[in-house]
């Protein structure tokens, strides 16, 4: 019989999905984890300046092993405007301004069912007109900076602006950040951020 | 014989304007406000289409004060004549009047499209469709005179003239087998707006009003009624299709006749086969009702299309205008069958008379049933095709330059529309009306389709029009004027955008229905032509009759307009002397 | 250059680079060739604009040409989005870090191409354990890159069980990659001579997926509604194909079959190929090549030691290396100077890809166009990228 009961497949699959953030994450590569150390290295990005990791600028390229390792420390964030309005429902629009596609399939990747996005009341869409935030990935663009700039104006407020990945943030190794010509209220470091790190900043970004 | 003193004004009318043009219109207008009242003298069934074609005359001709100025100084006088061929049928009392009138609207006509032409087959096609429908309109009267030894319009105990001269109007109106799909929608397209508003809105209603004419002195055959239907229905779905992915406003609403006229003939089909007088006065009431929405609609979207400019789609441009916007949308309202129109009120009658006809058992029931429901399907189309001419002339940004008498024309006719709709309970049958006094609807404010003395279904036009009202000054009483922020559209974050165009509107059914259609997608589809079965046949004939008519015309006549126009005049007069000296 | 001479073409074209048309070990000058000639737009066409902001997974600005319905032509625009990333002047430890992050999703493939021509420029051959590694690398990314494949079309069918299923599949696959190599997109995994790619246990950890996947992959097979959407869906019948496209059309370019650059020739392999030419073909082998790939990876016999090798080579030179992505062919070509790149020529599979769609996408409608899109598995960010 060719007939598929995907529903049931569905269900004899069982629940893979995790208790985080109740319990601690599973399973992080340790390269996408905040860094600690002690002592100059020679780092591409300046990430390491006097002894000092800042996480805006790191894309963990693994030169200043072994003076720095990953600490397993995924709360790699900062968040310096929230909004508690989204606390039910925060529906996100992914925008692309020149990521190496490694941004775009983690920040795909909460939807999967280990993380499981929609159980935290997270949401994607696919036009600003319905977004609370705009999540910016990789380096400023020409065209993709105008693009920004429509759809800034096209979102209802209250909103927020997050920026993803260090090429967002800072240009990482190609370019430059989004961060300098727009003031984002999240910037969520990695490259490319964990996806454990991107649902902790995006649960901060609405005030928990 | 009164009648004919009220032709007299038409006849003033065409003088005046062959010297002056507005006055010929104001004059004609006038002409058309004294036959108006003329209806109402002695009001008989028939009556109410001279009172349908004399209203649609009013607007018409004061629409073309403004917009007859875009064309030559033949025109005015070419109008009136078409016009007073009309109202020469709509009161003949002898078979040769009515020839005469009959001819005289078609020449008339004729020569405006040819006078306005863009290729040359137009003309020739609308001419060599008129003339065989005068045959049949002929032999009608003259197998009429070899029964009752009469030229007036009397009762006969045959049917015979009356499947004749039903034979003439259909090709007039544009039927299945005559051409359903294009003679009629391109002659039409190619005339002025003003002169398509007459031609769609009261030459197809006079090939109605004769054969209804001729119905009640013939005895009536159910399966001459079940051919009607058949025909009536078949025109419905195939117009309204071709309507639908027809790419030129004006050739669109020239579908659009097409498919109102085929509702009609199916009503008058449905009024042959039906069997207690309480259906046969439900069809009769339907007919006039949908007739009349037909009428004036169809002129206003011609009038609606004409004020706008946009007498092709321009790909994506579109006009607009808030008067003409609203008078529009009332107008391609009524001919999508909406309420609160008159035309949503004649299609709930069409679509309620073939679901009661259901009700009858065996084989008229079945009929009743399937052409109900390709009638609905039909409507369907319909629906979409007025969408898109709404969409694609008037719904646009502001435009300047609309001229304000055109504009007003439009809007107050689509008022009018609805004026009708509210009015209704007040000139149908005092045996259709009736009331719920039970919920608050009184005795006199609700139409009611009866099946054998029990209602099967009711309306009320004025309860429909004023929950719209109270529901919306309601909204607006409570939310208030919506407030918000304007912002750009939104197009994928670009900055510009190419909006739809009238074309890809329908392509989903021009590219569904290609068998039918023969839609030509191409060699991987660069370019989508269409051409339907009929019309390759169409063009053939056409091309025959063009030979025929060079043979004639570089024999007889000169191309010269100064000769046509000698003969429409040797022929009105003639016309004149000759309807008198008979009558 | 151990394996490309200058001459005359023979064997497959593989594409051109700025300067050089590229055939199996044969490069010579880029020939001029006829620009196909430009759509016009007819009357009856408007043009339906869709992207660069439009929910796809990445930003392209992307035309039809439609009178309604039917696609006529389509044109996909990258620039918006165009990447400047300066290779030359560059050593080639700098280098690598700008080509991860080309295309991360495939960073492995980029890097270790990209190192290969290094690697022949300056004259040096890794040992054959580095090698070896970096076929389990290509293979592990390909598999998750075919789930992405599969899953982006199950997406589009809105097909919530599979989506979900395959998603998770690929979080699996992508935890292992992170486990194994520290970085869950083998970011900063690969170095010259060298690579950081723990495999004990690989084999078994894929292994597990891929037959997880295979239960999937046969429902799929009967579930007659997203098939039906795949099937005629984007014909491709180009010759000049490459990939998984190429081998869903009957034809049998694979890299890892005519380039020695990785020892695949030890591994017995052989391409999956079938015949039907759409987007279910596409679908076919995309989902075949993960378990193809997952066998391959438990053939690969190697200890974990000698991983990493300083050799010591020539500091001027010219080199060149393709490998087979999970897309198709990447190219890099080299030139040191120095021990600094003085210039850099490469072939993107997602150009000759994107081409192919495009042609395959006239006549269809919107609705085939996101499955088709997903068949091909093209990525903006190999597109909108300069090199300099």
């Amino acid at each position: 019989m060719n007939i598929n009961f995907w529903f049931l497949k569905g269900i004899f699959k069982g629940i893979k999905t995790e208790k985080f953030p109740k319990k601690a994450p599973l399973d992080i590569a340790p390269w996408s984890t905040a860094l600690v150390g002690k002592g100059n290295v020679d780092c591409p990005v300046e990430a390491i300046k006097d002894g000092k990791w800042n996480f805006e600028k790191c894309i963990f390229c693994r030169r200043c092993l072994p003076e720095y390792a990953p600490n397993g420390d995924t709360a790699i964030y900062k968040v310096s405007g929230n909004d508690r309005t989204f606390k039910k429902s925060f529906h996100l629009f992914p925008l692309d301004s020149g990521a190496c596609g490694a941004c775009n399939v983690e920040l795909h990747n909460i939807a999967a069912p280990q993380y499981d996005m929609t159980r935290l009341g997270i949401f994607f869409t696919n036009t600003p007109r319905h977004a609370d935030a705009i999540v910016i990935m990789g380096v400023w663009t020409e065209g993709m900076g105008k693009v920004l700039e429509r759809a800034l104006e096209a979102m209802p407020g209250p909103k927020l602006v997050i920026a993803m990945g260090a090429c967002a943030i800072s240009g990482g190794i190609i370019g430059t950040g989004v961060t300098d010509k727009f003031n984002a209220d999240v910037v969520i470091g990695g490259c490319p951020p964990n996806p454990y790190t991107i649902l902790s900043a995006l649960m901060k970004a609405r005030g928990e | 014989m009164l009648g004919y003193y009220f032709l007299m004004p038409f006849a003033v009318s065409i003088l005046i304007s062959i010297f002056h043009r507005k006055a010929g219109y104001i004059s004609l207008a006038v002409s058309s406000i004294i036959f108006f009242i003329f209806a109402f003298t002695s009001f008989t069934y028939l009556s109410s289409f001279i009172a349908i074609s004399s209203m649609v005359w009013i607007f018409a001709s004061i629409f073309s004060i403004s917009y007859g100025k875009k064309y030559g100084r033949w025109l005015a006088p070419l109008f009136s004549l078409t016009v007073f061929g009309m109202a020469t049928i709509l009161v003949s009392t002898t078979y040769i009047q009515f020839i005469s009138g009959w001819e005289v609207m078609s020449m008339a006509s004729y020569a405006i499209i040819g006078l306005n032409r863009k290729d040359s087959s137009p003309p020739f096609i609308f001419m060599g469709f008129s003339e065989l429908s005068t045959i049949f309109i002929i032999a009608g009267a003259a197998i009429s005179f070899s029964l009752t030894g009469t030229i007036s319009i009397v009762s006969t105990t045959s049917m015979i003239p009356m499947v004749l001269f039903t034979l003439g109007a259909l090709v007039k109106m544009g039927m299945v087998p005559f051409m359903i799909s294009e003679w009629l929608p391109i002659a039409h397209g190619n005339a002025p707006a003003n002169a398509s508003a007459i031609l769609s809105g009261t030459m197809t209603l006079m090939g109605v009003y004769f054969i209804v004419r001729m119905m009640f002195l013939s005895p009536l055959n159910p399966v001459f009624g079940i051919i009607l239907i058949t025909i009536g229905v078949i025109s419905v779905i195939f117009a309204s299709l071709f309507a639908y992915v027809s790419d030129s406003p004006k050739m669109l609403a020239g579908f659009s006749t097409v498919e109102n006229n085929g509702a009609i003939l199916a009503a008058i089909g449905f009024y042959m086969i039906a069997d207690t007088p309480l259906l046969m006065e439900f069809a009769l009431a339907t007919i006039v009702i949908f007739a009349l929405s037909h009428s004036l609609s169809k002129s206003l979207i011609f009038a609606g299309i004409g004020a706008s400019g946009m007498e092709s789609f321009h790909g994506t441009e579109s006009s607009g205008d808030p008067m003409l916007k609203a008078g529009m949308f009332m107008g391609t309202a009524s001919l999508s069958g909406l309420f609160p129109t008159i035309g949503g009120l004649g299609t709930w009658m069409i679509l309620e008379m073939f679901f009661m006809g259901a009700l009858e058992p065996g084989f008229y029931g079945i009929v009743s049933i399937a052409a109900g429901s390709a009638m609905a399907l039909g409507e369907g189309f319909a629906a979409a095709a007025m969408m898109k001419v709404l969409k694609f002339t008037s719904m646009g940004k502001m435009k300047d330059g609309i001229d304000p008498m055109e504009k007003r024309t439009v809007y107050y006719m689509g008022v009018i529309l609805v004026a009708l709709f509210a009015a209704s309970p007040f000139f149908i049958y005092s045996n259709l009306i009736g009331g719920i006094p039970s919920v608050l609807v009184f005795n006199g404010f609700t139409i009611q389709s009866m099946y054998s003395s029990t209602d099967f279904g009711l309306i009320s036009p004025d309860y429909v029009l004023s929950i719209l009202v109270s529901f919306f000054l309601v909204w607006i009483i409570v939310f208030g004027r919506p407030k918000g922020r304007i912002v750009p559209t939104w197009n994928n974050g670009r900055e510009s955008f190419e909006p739809y165009n009238s074309y890809a509107y329908s392509n989903n059914i021009r590219l569904m229905l290609r068998k039918i259609l023969r839609t030509d997608t191409g060699h991987m589809s660069q370019r989508i032509a269409m051409a339907d079965v009929f019309w390759i046949f169409t063009l053939r004939v056409t091309g025959m009759y063009k030979k025929i008519a060079k043979f004639f015309t570089l024999g007889i006549m000169n191309s010269s307009i100064r000769w046509y126009m000698v003969y429409m005049i040797v022929a009105f007069v003639f016309v004149l002397l000759f309807a008198k000296y008979m009558g | 250059m151990r394996y490309y001479k200058e001459g005359k073409p023979k064997g497959r074209f593989i594409g051109s680079t700025e300067r050089y048309d590229i055939y199996p070990g044969i490069y010579r000058k880029k020939e001029e060739r006829q620009e196909p000639e430009p759509h016009r737009k007819t009357e009856q066409e408007f043009v339906f604009s869709y992207g660069p902001a439009s929910g796809m997974l990445e930003s392209s600005e992307i035309d039809f040409y439609t009178p309604g319905e039917i696609i006529n032509h389509v044109d996909v625009d990258y620039d918006v989005r165009m990447r400047k990333i300066g290779i030359t002047g560059l050593t080639p430890a700098d280098a690598l870090l700008r080509i991860e992050r080309i295309n991360g999703f495939h960073a492995a493939s980029h890097a270790i191409c990209f190192l290969s021509a290094v690697e022949d420029a300056m004259g040096v051959s890794p040992p054959d354990n580095v090698l070896k590694n970096r076929i389990l690398q290509i293979e592990s990314e390909r598999i998750r890159s075919n789930l992405l494949v599969v899953e982006r079309m199950a997406q589009a069918a809105g097909f919530g069980v599979p989506v979900n299923q395959l998603s998770l599949l690929r979080e699996k696959v992508s935890r292992i990659i992170g486990k194994h190599s520290g970085h869950r997109y083998f970011y900063g995994s690969n170095s010259l001579g060298g690579t950081v790619f723990e495999i004990s246990s690989l084999a078994e950890e894929i292994g597990e997926v891929s037959d997880e996947f295979r239960d999937i992959f046969r429902s799929l097979l009967v579930s007659k509604l997203f098939i039906n959407r795949l099937q005629n869906n984007g014909i491709n019948m180009e010759s000049d194909s490459i990939g998984p496209a190429a081998r869903a059309s009957g034809i049998m370019h694979d890299a890892r079959m005519d380039s020695p650059d990785l020892p695949y020739g030890e591994l017995d392999f052989k391409p999956v190929i079938k015949e039907e030419s759409d987007a279910f073909g596409r679908f076919m082998v995309r989902s075949m090549e993960i378990g193809q790939s997952s066998d391959l990876i438990k053939k690969v016999k190697i200890s974990n030691d000698e991983l990493s090798e300083n050799q010591v080579g020539s500091v001027n030179g010219k080199g060149m290396a393709r490998i087979e992505s999970p897309a198709g062919d990447i190219f890099y070509g080299i030139e040191l100077k120095d021990g600094i790149i003085s210039a850099i020529d490469h072939i993107f599979p997602s150009v000759k890809n994107l081409e192919n769609f495009r042609k395959s996408m006239r006549g269809n409608i919107f609705t085939d166009f996101h499955f088709n899109w997903e068949s091909y598995g093209i990525w903006i960010s190999e597109l909108g990228v300069v090199l300099e």
